[in-house]
């Protein structure tokens, strides 16, 4: 079964979409959950508006992580 | 002529580039088409720079200048504001506003429409994004770090007490020396990491350009408009993460240094021998 199947459908192609698929799920929480925090500190605190620079940062170091799922599909083949 | 850029982009299907390709050799180096265009960025960006450098006035006049000059100041607020000491964080300011302009230009005029696809060189496109190339952010990356490395050295005092830093207590101590261990590999990868997020994030941002240009056929432009407004902004993002990521690498380490001036690690002396011991000793006092 397991060899009819490696025979027959192109293998490479499902694991390069579970990665993307599977790797891209982690960061978009992370964004999500970082926007969602920030944006409800500035409703409990305008003041706290100013410090959309240093969660920019935190988005940047979770999204690196889908970054490296994405290169990560050119060394499958 | 942009839209027939995009037309032949169109018809040729979506061209995925990730590594760059040689496009000339001088005496047996192969020069590749990403630091070909590096050096033309580089020759622009100079010149743009020492050109702005030399009209600017308490009133400036025009647009280029105050753009300048408003992404200099920018950055010599962020670097000041990250150390303690401002006068030592103003050492540091024109490296590191040279390296957000490089990163940024460099961004900006990768985007342009006749780099990539636009010409070529037999098979291969002749220009390339210098930031799009792993070699080209993995430069920027090392020099950025050697340049961290060493200011915080000096500011320490000498390469000994700088990685003395990364041990919280004696290093005799199993527990620390294992920890300061960690401390130094996780301070080793930051490299990669600064230079992997640059060259990712600008070469998905290429194909996703390419796939949307592909996608749209004689409606190229309309499709990849609103991608190529995303990718603006991303390489503005980019540039000012690799600074004030540097910036904080360089800060904590410097802020740490004068924090510690004297030998005021935790000693044998310091570290309670049990738990128990030291509760009962300091809550019974207290209380």
């Amino acid at each position: 079964m397991v060899d009819i199947l490696a025979e027959t459908v192109n293998t490479a192609i499902i694991g390069k979409g579970l990665m993307i698929g599977g790797g891209f799920i982690g960061p978009a929480i992370g964004i999500g959950l970082i926007g969602g925090n920030y944006l409800q500190a500035v409703g409990r605190n305008p003041e706290a508006a100013k410090f959309l620079g240093q969660a920019l940062i935190f988005v940047a170091i979770v999204e690196l992580f889908g970054l490296l799922a994405f290169a990560s599909i050119f060394i499958v083949k | 002529m942009i839209v027939g850029i995009f037309k032949q982009v169109a018809e040729s299907g979506p061209s995925v580039h990730v590594a760059p390709a040689g496009v000339l050799e001088i005496g047996g180096v192969t020069i590749t088409n990403s630091i070909l265009y590096g050096w033309i960025c580089g020759l622009v960006i100079a010149a743009l720079l020492i050109f702005v450098a030399r009209r600017v006035t308490v009133k400036p006049k025009g647009g280029l200048i105050q753009f300048i000059e408003i992404g200099v100041d920018f950055i010599t607020n962020l670097v000041e504001g990250a150390f303690d000491d401002k006068k030592v964080g103003r050492k540091y300011v024109p490296f590191f506003v040279t390296i957000f302009f490089f990163i940024l230009l460099n961004n900006w005029l990768g985007l342009l429409p006749f780099v990539g696809e636009g010409f070529r060189s037999g098979e291969n496109p002749l220009l390339r994004p210098f930031t799009g190339d792993l070699n080209g952010t993995l430069a920027i990356g090392v020099v950025t770090m050697i340049m961290v490395y060493a200011a915080s050295i000096v500011e320490a005092g000498g390469p000994l007490k700088y990685i003395r830093h990364f041990f919280i207590g004696s290093p005799k101590n199993p527990l620390y020396f294992g920890i300061g261990l960690l401390e130094i590999f996780t301070d080793l990868t930051r490299v990669l990491s600064l230079s992997l997020r640059l060259f990712l994030n600008i070469t998905i941002g290429e194909i996703v350009i390419a796939v949307f240009a592909y996608l749209g056929h004689t409606v190229a432009p309309l499709t990849a408009l609103p991608f190529f407004l995303i990718e603006l902004f991303v390489a503005a993002l980019q540039a000012y993460i690799f600074t004030i990521l540097s910036t904080m690498y360089l800060a904590i380490a410097v802020n740490h240094a004068s924090e510690h001036t004297d030998d005021e690690y935790l000693t044998e002396q310091d570290v309670p021998e049990t738990i128990g011991v030291q509760t009962s000793g300091s809550v019974r006092g207290q209380v």
